[in-house]
């Protein structure tokens, strides 16, 4: 999106986004044919990579873990050390296949005060390998199931499912295997066998072999925890071709068992290596990092948390009829509500002239509706493959785009109050597009209704939603189509049905009037979109807006004059076009999110807020609402805010976060997902002990006191 | 690992200027004193509960492998081990400003709040208590014979995870300790690998 508005050319023409939205679409399934979707978060964006393109029967696989962790924060080495955990893999591999176990890389030493850790920071590779079953055919289907702490001032268990599917072909080098070799460049090597290690009864590491006396350096990792005191300073000394690492014994140390670990050296010519070293004596047997799935484990589904099972039933037909009764449904939705009253008016004015025309009018709203989802999925996929962490509804966190809408509706409500009229020479900015009469004005009215429609996710809808976008492409665009052909559906019976047709409205003054009222939904919608804007952008957001409104409204009266007036119309038209200009680059320029102190409210939602009172056994309802979403809002105001409701939570102790995805929050984002959802809002409850139960969309407070009572 | 030789520097000079160079002590020796302050603002000494089981535990409620034991399992250790006439000591050494650091009364919130039940929960901001022991993450259990030497240290079970699904499939090491020394046995396994996310000492 962002690399779309910055290129000027692109902005003039809709049909060549719209081939550069399919090529991303299929570019980033071609160029990321050995890499797992990333799962992502603030600490880290974690992918399943392999070192082949292509699978074939027997191959032997090279597959990692692909860490690329912020600055600062840090996973943890096979044996982690004082503190700290290995991550943990697991292979959903066809039958027959083998793994081996993770092909550590050296670690660096951590030291926290009298805590000592062996960590992996910055870009890391864990390396292991898969070798596949010989009776295997067309190609390789993978999924990996991992889990691993990430800490830095504080420690955060993550875990991840991913996805990898590789075509039949000969196993040659893939695009990533140059990262694979740097990595096993780097990784520890066996000592040279005319090398030598043992340990003494006092944990002295000797080393003896050609060059050892002439170490500059070394430093011991041991493989396993207790064998020695990681804290300790550990001293060289060299003579003749023995080098002896002092180090201070463990818990667990036996000189008579193998002491195993890596040595980093700096050698005589100062290169600095690392040595898999291992002394005489029995091996400690350890648990591997990787682990194939028990035989007929289901493999996850991908992302940052495994989401519970499918939105609701089974097979492909159910999310469809899903969402084409989310479509349905959306119609009776608050925002979409001042849209309606534009359609209903507009089928009033032509329920006089013939049935074909307001057939061909509903066939064009449904288009216009239909091709709005679909625009909308595509973008959606492109901007998902592009990485951005993005659900439904996520073009009402642009404050561009609130103001847009502001805007919009504003002028919309304007020329129903007759300030100005649509004529037929007149043919410019989107306000005018829903107005405009026959097929394309109805096309438009489609557009509106969709954009207007998207924060308010009816029931059923936010499931689907999820569904579609945890599915293939194609299947995602099935979906949205579906969802438009619902919304679109009243409108198809209302001009098919003669039935209903008649029972239209004839025209008379009374549509005057109806028109004059309606514009007051429109300045209703446009003033809550400017609140909207206030939390986005605060004071400074509200004065842009405003400005556009207010250059809006004299470009609308500029107009109306110019409609009336008998000479120097063009002179009036071209004022209006230049103060219509100054209102766009208004909007444009709206500021970005608040800079300054933010107050976090005390039952503010945090992913460690919720653990920490899960944690107490505190039960909790979650609350996840956006500013923009009026179901949100009115939930709150007829359910949630309720004296009954409140006295419910209190007697029973139940603890209220509230997330507010007004602006963009990873966190609230990935719990949405977690959850199955795509959008606000989400009414989640979390009973001392038990399993969340997620609530319907539309909460009543007996729906709540219900579920928390239940 | 310039900033690990300037924080080595800064460790040793610190240990040069307290008086007694604290070496983490081993099981069978004397549990090292202490006098520290709990959440009611009370003087708590180690010999205060001379002749008792005495057991140890780290915290800091904000580690998920804290929260993975305060599902539950934690409460009814310390309510089993004191209803057997053990003394339970929680003790919290996060330092001011580091996660998990709370003053007396948010202590005894959260304690309510979880069910949870220690003796005492000794508040250690400047670690003393902590590094004398060794402690090096939370949870991190130790067990103290009533003749004051120390008989457990090392893990509260032997599964490394946050996961409390976990619980249950563990080898529940500190439990074993806590039983074996309440009625004078000797400990089995008495020194373990203790997990859990690193103590955020004051440097």
């Amino acid at each position: 999106m962002p690399r779309a508005h910055s290129d000027p050319s692109m902005k003039h023409c809709i049909l060549n986004r719209w081939l550069l939205t399919v090529a991303m679409l299929s570019m980033s399934a071609f160029v990321h044919a050995a890499q797992s979707d990333a799962v992502r978060s603030p600490r880290a964006e974690v992918r399943l990579v392999s070192a082949q393109d292509a699978a074939a029967p027997a191959a032997t696989l090279g597959l990692a873990l692909h860490f690329r962790l912020q600055p600062g924060w840090h996973i943890y080495w096979m044996n982690p050390g004082d503190a700290g955990q290995a991550p943990r893999i697991e292979v959903f591999a066809p039958e027959g296949a083998r793994v081996g176990d993770v092909r550590w890389p050296a670690p660096e030493r951590h030291v926290d005060g009298p805590v000592t850790t062996y960590i992996h920071q910055g870009d890391v590779l864990l390396p292991f390998e898969l070798v596949l079953p010989s009776a295997m055919q067309r190609g390789a289907e993978l999924a990996v199931k991992a889990s691993w702490l990430v800490c830095k001032d504080i420690c955060i268990p993550e875990e991840g499912a991913f996805r990898l599917a590789l075509p039949p072909g000969n196993d040659r080098p893939g695009s990533d295997a140059p990262m694979f070799a740097a990595t096993e460049a780097a990784a520890p090597v066996a000592l040279d066998s005319r090398w030598q290690a043992s340990v003494d009864a006092r944990g002295v590491l000797i080393l003896e072999g050609p060059g050892a006396g002439a170490l500059q350096s070394a430093e011991f990792f041991a493989a396993d925890w207790g064998r020695i005191d990681h804290a300790a300073p550990q001293t060289l000394t060299t003579s003749g071709d023995i080098a002896r690492v002092t180090l201070a014994p463990g818990a667990e140390f036996d000189a008579a068992r193998a002491l195993e670990g890596v040595l980093r050296i700096r050698d005589a010519d100062g290169v600095e290596r690392a040595l898999w070293v291992s002394t005489p004596g029995e091996r400690t047997v350890r648990a591997p990092a990787v682990s194939l799935a028990l035989a007929g484990t289901e493999p996850p589904v991908t992302g940052a948390m495994a989401p519970p099972a499918a939105a609701a039933g089974e097979g492909p037909w159910w999310p469809l009829l899903l969402a084409f009764a989310g479509g349905v449904l959306l119609n009776l939705m608050p925002c979409v509500f001042p849209v309606l009253a534009i359609k209903a008016l507009s089928f009033a004015r032509v329920g006089a002239s013939e049935r074909t025309v307001v057939r061909r009018q509903s066939i064009a709203y449904c288009i216009g509706v239909v091709a709005s989802f679909v625009v909308l999925a595509a973008v959606l996929l492109a901007l998902r493959s592009a990485g951005s962490e993005l659900g439904w509804g996520f073009q009402f966190q642009s404050p561009v785009f609130v103001s847009a809408m502001a805007v919009l509706l504003f002028a919309v409500g304007l020329n129903l109050s007759g300030v100005f009229q649509f004529g037929s020479r007149l043919a410019s900015a989107g306000s005018t597009l829903t107005e405009r009469g026959g097929l394309s004005g109805s096309f438009f009215t489609g557009v509106l209704a969709v954009v207007v429609a998207t924060p308010c996710t009816a029931p059923f809808m936010g499931g689907a939603i999820a569904a579609a976008l945890a599915a293939p492409a194609l299947h995602t665009l099935a979906i949205f189509t579906a969802l438009g052909v619902g919304m679109a559906l009243p409108y198809l019976l209302l001009a098919f049905m003669p039935g209903l047709a008649r029972r239209m409205p004839r025209p008379g003054l009374w549509m005057e009037r109806l028109k004059q009222a309606l514009a007051f939904p429109m300045y209703g919608a446009a003033a809550w979109l400017v609140w909207v804007l206030s939390q986005q952008s605060g004071a400074d957001g509200v004065l842009h807006g405003m400005v556009a409104l207010l250059l809006v409204a004299f470009a609308a009266w500029l107009t109306g004059v110019a409609q009336g007036a008998a000479d120097h119309a063009g002179l009036w038209r071209a004022g209006a076009l230049v103060v219509l200009v100054a209102g766009g680059v208004a909007i444009a320029r709206t500021p970005g999110e608040v800079i300054g102190p933010q107050v976090v409210a005390d039952n503010a939602f945090t992913p460690q807020r919720l653990a920490e009172l899960r944690a107490s056994g505190t039960p909790v309802f979650v609350n996840m609402t956006a500013a923009w979403c009026v179901t949100c809002l009115m939930n709150e105001k007829v359910a949630l805010s309720t004296d009954a409701v409140q006295a419910a939570f209190a007697a029973r102790g139940v603890i209220y976060l509230k997330g507010d995805w007004t602006r963009a929050d990873p966190d609230i984002t990935r719990f949405l997902q977690a959850h199955g959802r795509d959008g606000v809002p989400l009414y989640v409850y979390f009973p001392s002990g038990g399993a969340p139960v997620v609530l319907p969309q539309i909460l009543t407070p007996r729906v709540v006191i219900d579920h928390i009572a239940s | 690992m310039k900033q690990n030789a300037l924080l080595g520097a800064g460790l040793m000079a610190c240990a040069m200027i307290m008086p007694v160079a604290q070496a983490a002590p081993r099981v069978g020796d004397a549990a090292p004193a202490f006098t520290a302050v709990d959440s009611n603002g009370r003087s708590v000494k180690l010999s205060d509960f001379a002749g008792r089981t005495v057991v140890m535990e780290w915290t800091n409620h904000g580690c998920p492998y804290v929260q993975k034991w305060y599902s539950g399992g934690m409460q009814a250790l310390q309510k089993e081990a004191t209803g057997k006439g053990a003394v339970w000591l929680t003790v919290l050494s996060s330092a001011p400003g580091t996660q998990g650091h709370v003053d007396g009364a948010s202590a005894n919130r959260m304690m309510k709040e979880q069910g949870a039940a220690p003796t005492h929960y000794l508040l250690d901001p400047d670690g003393k208590v902590g590094r004398a022991y060794g402690a090096q993450v939370t949870p991190h259990m130790y067990v103290i014979a009533p003749d004051g030497r120390l008989a457990y240290m090392g893990g509260i079970d032997s599964i490394a995870s946050p996961d409390v699904n976990d619980i249950p499939k563990a080898e529940p090491l500190a439990r074993l300790a806590i039983d074996a020394v309440l009625v004078g046995k000797p400990v089995a396994k008495a020194q373990t690998r203790p997990y859990g996310c690193s103590i955020k000492y004051a440097n």
